[in-house]
């Protein structure tokens, strides 16, 4: 009996000697062994609706297995991907689109003008955050040929065409995530769960087909990414700067310039007893005060986060879209400590009991600020602004938690949030008194008819350099707007750069600026990567 | 041998003791966050460096330690009450209520004590309400078999069945004889569940079902270090555990010691 | 005969246990205040009025908590547990798969911690009182004191960090497809945790097979030996082996559920994607079916590896097979 179990004891400790051994020669036959048309990257996250363009996959950058009617390219111009041309109306509210005929899906049907219809409608009905609210009707005139009718004016539709990609009618079912076909330069492979996907080039596409043949997607944490990365097991990965300043064989940590920004949502109206439609409390009685949130936008210093708590990877956020053309300079504030503290005096926001926070009418100046449990970056930046905010006598309670317990306190507390688009639809969505609690859209109940009025005329107007002089007056237009000096129902603190570790020879193209989102956007023109 | 257990007896009462109550003295600037002393290793300054915030690691742990101690407490204190009356009831009352509690103590044990913590901290909605229901309501079970068991003892005693004979109610009976010999178990039993107690609720916060990240408290501290030991700061994870390990053997020690004083076998 | 009747019992038993589990379970899940539809919509999906209506039908959300239950069960005893709303496949099937990656976990930490804990238990109990004996009590105390999770991760740092024998986590090799991963590599990324799991728990049996060592050594019989002149090696194979692996066993049929539940911890530290990962990520995500599902099953597979316990305690040990007295 003894001997048996001495036995196995040998058995286990030879087996650990050999597979202890084995494993450096594995690693390196790894390495050695990819070939140069396949790379390996992890870049986040899984995407949990599956590949249904139709329930929001691909609105962020390509969506790989389908294509769109058109697309952006690196200038955020609009060019032409399935569509040849398209003409849209005087006043914004038809869109015409003629389709390429050699476009097919990669189970050999073509695309056709049908597809494109089921497509939209689809997107529509579906209840995600595909957001086609302003479509009126969609269809087909002919094969090759698709007409749009919105209900009312928008500019910004085009760019909502150019985020959702087309899916085949005939194949639709509501498992079509878990096994996307499309005519893009892509095909979906293998999908492990929890795991990885592995793509694969589509070899009948219509465009340039990529010249990476193989691609495998993992989807890690950012700790276990960069182990991986550090293992030299991938070819690209993301990272943040905690973990940036690393060196790593064969590896450089890249940071790409992106409108991905922080900031902190503020509810504006104060707690009056009134519910969301699912019963969750509205309104906070300190951040409801306007000089309490323009008090910390100026009472923070910015460029002390984008150095301390970025690693320098970033830049200062004023507003949601700076830098992009839509994007106001007027947004601007200096940091100034003394300034903050003034207006909250002068608001009447004073220490009266030496405890170092302020008071008014017996109100302490205090309350909650909800992140993302799982962001480290999220985690550093609130705790740095709490820390800032209680030198100006502002409380500031921090709560990390999962996404559904923010949901439920966003329209009664403070909440870090993150969004930056590629288009100023989203200052639509941000802002406008539509999108008062829509999904996680002004979750702060801001309105305001001066806004709103700019923000409809901007919509409407044909001329880009004239609608972005409007978007602008959303900002500030000399009196009010939703910047520091205005309602400011938002503190925005930066801007982050989007940085990965990115193996010595490969060329992944021209990036376009990321837009919120640290994963799918580099991808959006895999097609175009290659290895040197 | 009775001198070195109370000596160090002693020794482990007042190091928890300190650890508690510092912890609790701790004002809360100490563990602030100062990004320019970031991932700092172990230094004169920072006995256990810094983490990627840039707050003191000792001072985090100690605060941590105070907060499992204090939680642990508590959750045993309430496990050891719901022992005794379980026990004693089932003890006393064999046809009746023996049976049903056993089969929930089984139950109980049945289910691996992780996954139990899980759906119960799940069923009220996690946070510290999860944790600490959790931990009070399943660390009962084997200090209740013990109560029971000795429970079972003594009422075959002679002079519980002249009580009986003289008409003294059941209640009476275990109250003023069969109590004083199980308080001094539950004493000792509730001692040495601390130690059970804290490390269940490390584990569980561990897992992210308890309190919230600003906490520090050890799981915590942990499972936030587990982020990091890739890139080399050892010293995240291995002090707070290393701490949480000596606390869990003074408490052991403490057992040991009370046990030595109050039960005479 | 006596021993068939008590089997049956103790098997009657096990079987009332899995129902109370069941229902308890059942409802402390359905406790919660998390709405399983609406858990599934935040888990990102869309959902279209059919599939609201499907999990409403499914879950019997208008109904009292008994139809509900009812309902439940008579689809689960058929192997209907629902859809895991994280994976959005079967519950069985999930758990199936799942299951099998921790079985060889669980199996390689089951058998170092007996291995370990037995050897260990017998070096103390033969040496009682030397220093090695000693040296060994003290890191079994150690040990038993320590967070497996904790020791997992300096294991990490150690071995896998530092000095790069094992990979950092994960059960299969990274981008490797599902096919194409060996046994070997299967096992590379499970020694570690497996090690863990196992370090964590041989103390308890070690400790245990100690006193029963020391026991033995005192009786008479091993005095008889001893005065016959029989060898040393002698004495330990016929005797003392013989009467404490039973002991033994029976521990190490009842620390399953101690490994099951330091598999949930110890999988997270590796990364590993087991039954124990499954049951952290449904607890989060709050991905009720599946909670469910794992909360039953493990308990099943905790139960029966009493039953077995019990079984061979009171079988295999003569002394109270012949006496006829039930431990508890």
């Amino acid at each position: 009996m003894g001997r048996l179990k001495f036995t196995l004891a040998g058995v286990l400790a030879i087996t650990i000697l050999i597979t202890g051994c084995g494993k450096g020669e594995n690693e390196k036959n790894q390495q050695i062994a990819r070939n140069k048309d396949e790379i390996v990257m992890a870049i986040g996250s899984e995407p949990e609706g599956g590949f249904d363009p139709c329930t929001g996959w691909g609105r962020y950058g390509s969506p790989l297995f389908q294509s769109t009617l058109v697309k952006t390219d690196k200038d955020m111009n609009i060019v032409n991907d399935i569509a040849t041309n398209y003409t849209v109306s005087e006043d914004n509210t038809v869109w015409v689109f003629d389709i390429r005929d050699d476009a097919y899906f990669t189970d050999g049907e073509k695309v056709t003008a049908d597809d494109v219809v089921f497509t939209f409608n689809t997107a529509k009905n579906s209840g995600s955050i595909v957001d086609l609210t302003s479509m009126a009707s969609v269809w087909a005139i002919d094969e090759d040929t698709v007409k749009f009718t919105l209900s009312y004016p928008q500019s910004a539709f085009i760019y909502t065409v150019a985020g959702t990609g087309i899916v085949p009618e005939h194949l639709y079912s509501e498992s079509y995530g878990e096994n996307p076909v499309g005519s893009g330069p892509y095909v979906l492979k293998q999908w492990d769960k929890g795991q990885q996907i592995i793509l694969e080039a589509n070899e009948n596409y219509y465009g340039d087909i990529p010249n990476i043949k193989k691609v495998t997607i993992l989807f890690m944490t950012e700790d276990s990414a960069f182990v991986a990365t550090k293992s030299g097991q991938l070819d690209l990965a993301i990272t943040t700067s905690n973990y940036a300043d690393t060196n790593i064989d064969g590896m450089k940590a890249v940071s790409l310039k992106s409108i991905d920004n922080r900031g902190i949502t503020l509810p504006v109206l104060p707690d009056s007893g009134e519910k969301t439609k699912d019963g969750y409390k509205i309104g906070n009685n300190v951040t409801s005060d306007v000089a309490v949130r323009r008090a910390l936008s100026y009472g923070i210093d910015r460029n002390a986060l984008v150095d301390s708590v970025l690693n320098g990877y970033g830049t200062p956020a004023y507003i949601e879209c700076d830098g992009m053309p839509w994007g106001s300079e007027n947004a601007f504030v200096e940091y100034d400590v003394e300034k903050a503290k003034k207006i909250l005096e002068d608001a009447g926001w004073v220490d009266t009991n030496g405890d170092g926070i302020r008071e008014k009418n017996g109100l302490n100046c205090e309350f909650k600020l909800f992140y993302n449990a799982g962001d480290s970056v999220r985690q550093a930046l609130s705790v740095a602004v709490s820390q800032e905010a209680e030198e100006l006598g502002i409380k500031i309670v921090l709560e990390g938690a999962s996404w559904d317990i923010i949901d439920k306190e966003m329209y009664s507390s403070a909440v870090l949030m993150g969004w930056g688009a590629q288009n100023p639809l989203e200052t639509y969505l941000l802002y406008h008194s539509d999108n008062v609690a829509k999904d996680y859209y002004n979750p702060e109940s801001y309105t305001s008819d001066v806004v709103d009025y700019y923000i409809n005329s901007a919509m409407m107007e044909n001329d880009t350099e004239k609608a972005n002089e409007l978007w602008k007056k959303v900002q500030w237009d000399g009196s009010t707007g939703v910047s520091t000096e205005g309602d400011c129902p938002w503190v925005w603190l930066v801007n982050v750069d989007h940085i990965y570790y990115i193996r010595d020879g490969l060329d992944i193209g021209e990036q376009k600026i990321h837009p919120h989102g640290h994963a799918w956007p580099i991808v959006s023109n895999l097609e175009d990567w290659k290895w040197e | 041998m009775s001198k070195r257990r109370t000596f160090f007896g002693i020794l482990a009462f007042l190091f928890i003791i300190s650890a508690l109550l510092v912890g609790i003295l701790i004002p809360d600037e100490l563990i602030n966050a100062d990004f320019t002393v970031k991932n700092m290793p172990p230094s004169l300054d920072h006995i256990f460096g810094t983490d990627w915030l840039g707050r003191d690691m000792f001072l985090r742990t100690i605060k941590g330690l105070s907060l499992s101690i204090v939680i642990g407490m508590a959750s045993s204190l309430i496990s050891v009450l719901i022992a005794v009356i379980l026990g004693m009831i089932a003890g006393s009352f064999p046809k009746y209520f023996d049976s049903l509690i056993s089969l929930v103590i089984d139950l109980l044990m049945g289910i691996p004590h992780i996954v139990l913590l899980i759906l119960i901290s799940f069923a009220v909605s996690r946070g510290f309400k999860g944790v600490f229901i959790g931990i009070a309501l399943t660390h009962w079970t084997s200090l209740a078999r013990v109560v029971r068991g000795e429970v079972l003892q003594i009422r075959n005693e002679h002079y519980i069945k002249v009580s009986r004979k003289m008409g003294k109610s059941s209640f009476w009976i275990m109250k003023n004889h069969i109590l004083p010999f199980v308080v001094p178990q539950a004493i000792v039993g509730g001692i040495l569940l601390f130690p059970h107690a804290i490390l269940h609720e490390s584990s569980v916060t561990f897992l992210g079902f308890g309190l919230s990240p600003e906490t520090p408290a050890i799981g915590i501290i942990l499972s936030e270090s587990m982020r990091y030991i890739a890139t080399g700061y050892w010293w995240l994870a291995f002090f707070p555990g290393a701490m949480l390990v000596v606390t869990v053997i003074l408490f052991d020690i403490l057992g040991d010691f009370v046990k030595s004083l109050i039960v005479r076998e | 005969m006596k021993i068939l009747k008590y089997t049956l019992k103790k098997f009657i038993r096990m079987i009332i246990l899995i129902v109370a589990v069941t229902i308890s379970s059942f409802f402390l899940v359905t406790a919660s205040p998390i709405d399983p539809v609406q858990s599934y919509v935040e888990s990102g999906v869309a959902v279209s009025s059919e599939q609201r209506e499907e999990i409403a039908d499914y879950w019997g959300l208008n109904d009292t908590k008994t139809e509900r239950f009812k309902s439940w069960f008579t689809k689960a005893i058929k192997g209907d547990m629902g859809q895991s709303l994280i994976y959005r496949r079967p519950v069985l099937s999930v758990i199936g798969e799942k299951f099998k990656a921790s079985l060889v976990l669980m199996a390689m930490a089951w058998i170092i911690s007996g291995v370990l804990g037995f050897t260990l238990g017998m070096v103390m109990g033969i040496f009682n009182g030397k220093p090695v004996d000693k040296i060994i009590k003290s890191v079994c105390i150690f040990l038993s004191s320590t967070p497996s999770f904790w020791l997992g991760m300096v294991f990490l740092i150690v071995f896998s960090v530092k000095l790069a024998w094992f990979p950092i986590g994960l059960s299969v090799p990274i981008g490797v497809s599902s096919e194409e991963v060996t046994i070997f590599q299967r096992m590379h990324h499970a020694i570690l945790p497996a090690l863990t799991l196992g370090f964590a728990s041989f103390s308890n049996i070690a400790l245990h097979t100690r006193v029963k060592i020391k026991e033995i050594m005192d009786s008479d019989y091993v005095l008889f030996a001893k005065a016959r002149g029989e060898s040393f090696l002698n004495i330990i194979n016929r005797h003392i082996i013989r009467n404490a692996i039973i002991p033994a066993i029976t521990l190490q049929f009842a620390s399953i559920s101690e490994i099951f539940g330091g598999s949930v911890l110890a999988e997270q530290v590796f990364s590993y994607t087991g039954l124990g990962q499954a049951t952290v990520e449904a607890g989060i995500r709050g991905d009720i079916p599946l909670l469910l599902g794992i909360a039953i099953i493990s308990s099943i597979f905790v139960f029966f590896g009493n039953f077995i316990a019990d079984i061979l305690y009171n079988t295999l040990d003569p002394r109270i097979r012949i006496g006829g007295i039930e431990n508890e």
